[in-house]
């Protein structure tokens, strides 16, 4: 058990987990409703712009239906975000190959990494989209999945499935093109 | 403005923003960080970058819950209890319990037929198909099991079953006097030939006897 903001002991996502095993469908609530808003964060950080909740949703869908092959040896989340990126790369080899049967012109306004720019209305955080839309896609995943996510460098190798010591220079490297754009900007 | 060159306390930035560091460690990367300029700039850009990841679209939670099936639904049917299996099945068990219901009824009408012939053998006479077509319509019994009742003396008696030994039938055309007469017999009988039986089959023509 951990403690609620409430001061109350909440449940852990194994214990939620196993109640929902038994049938419990108030734990899935509880379990949807303590990670969807990151992975709808983290997707759209990573340049998701449209059917964001819809791949949230698909993230769940898939992730209870596998969740006999979740061990708990890292944390629901980090396993989360793996299934979600999972899918996300999925929709763009999609979403590439319907472009490459469309004429160029209206696929040009598409943008893989378009990110938060329907989301973003500030000035500071439209130029936070733009410094990331300067990444390559794997420093903006761990970048994000970092400094957005809070992730460790281990989690983070595992969800982009890649080394620790690999996703501290792309953490760095990112860092440091993200501050070079902002002082530009 | 210098380059910080601690990539400890570089690295450790994120969490301090995520309020995940130990004590001791938060003290320490405060302490770095009220005399770094360049790893305050970075924890500027890191919180920008942090706060601008609000304006994802909020879930309808509930909306997503109703999406994920049952774990009990999930599982392979293999684990699943006995009390779910499919109706095709379960129409497949029922039509293989009738068929052993059906074998189960003529094997026991064939027995019963087989002991009500056993009975009326008893009463040493021969009874044929033709036998049984001469029955009085007058004295037809309703019951089959009644039959043997209501039969003439002369004429209750079944016809031998295709199977029985020719020798069987044979006794049966016998009186008690030939009976005896031929147990008589028997008790000279030798146990074996005497001699080599003729051949039954001839090798060089290949035909039967």
């Amino acid at each position: 058990m951990i403690p609620s903001p409430e001061g109350r002991p909440e449940e852990t996502d194994m214990e939620l987990i196993n109640r929902w095993r038994a049938g419990d469908g108030r734990a899935a609530t509880r379990l949807v409703g303590r990670h969807s808003q990151a992975l709808a964060r983290f997707a759209a950080s990573a340049g998701e712009r449209d059917g964001i909740e819809e791949l949230v949703q698909d993230t769940f869908v898939r992730a209870f239906a596998s969740l006999d092959s979740f061990r708990g040896e890292s944390s629901l989340r980090t396993w989360l975000f793996t299934i979600e990126r999972r899918l996300m790369l999925d929709r763009r080899r999609s979403e590439r190959r319907s472009r490459e049967t469309v004429p160029v012109e209206e696929a040009d306004h598409v943008s893989e990494y378009g990110a938060l720019d329907g989301l973003i209305a500030e000035e500071a955080q439209e130029k936070v989209s733009k410094s990331l839309d300067a990444l390559s896609p794997t420093q903006r995943e761990v970048f994000t999945l970092r400094v957005q996510q809070g992730l460790s460098y281990k989690e983070i190798a595992e969800v982009v499935g890649s080394t620790e010591g690999a996703a501290r220079v792309h953490y760095h490297n990112a860092i440091q093109t993200v501050k070079e754009f902002l002082k530009d900007e | 403005m210098n380059k910080c060159t601690d990539s400890n306390i570089q690295e450790m930035l994120p969490d301090l923003l995520h309020r995940t560091l130990a004590e001791g460690e938060r003290l320490r990367v405060e302490k770095h960080i009220a005399s770094c300029e360049s790893c305050q700039e970075d924890l500027d850009v890191l919180r920008t970058v942090k706060d601008a990841a609000v304006f994802a679209p909020s879930i309808d939670v509930d909306r997503v819950v109703r999406q994920i099936l049952p774990y009990q639904t999930i599982i392979p049917e293999t684990e699943r209890p006995a009390t779910k299996r499919p109706v095709s099945t379960r129409m497949v068990s029922w039509l293989v319990a009738a068929s052993l219901a059906l074998v189960a009824l003529g094997g026991g009408s064939v027995l019963l037929q087989s002991k009500g012939g056993t009975v009326v053998r008893s009463s040493e006479n021969q009874r044929t198909p033709s036998t049984v077509a001469k029955v009085p319509e007058t004295s037809k019994p309703s019951a089959p099991e009644s039959v043997v009742a209501v039969l003439p003396p002369a004429q209750t008696t079944v016809a031998p079953r295709p199977h029985a030994l020719a020798l069987a039938a044979e006794a049966d055309g016998l009186s008690d006097g030939s009976l005896v007469q031929l147990m008589n017999d028997m008790d000279t009988f030798d146990a074996l030939p005497g001699s080599e039986p003729d051949p039954v089959l001839s090798v060089d023509s290949g035909d039967s006897i």
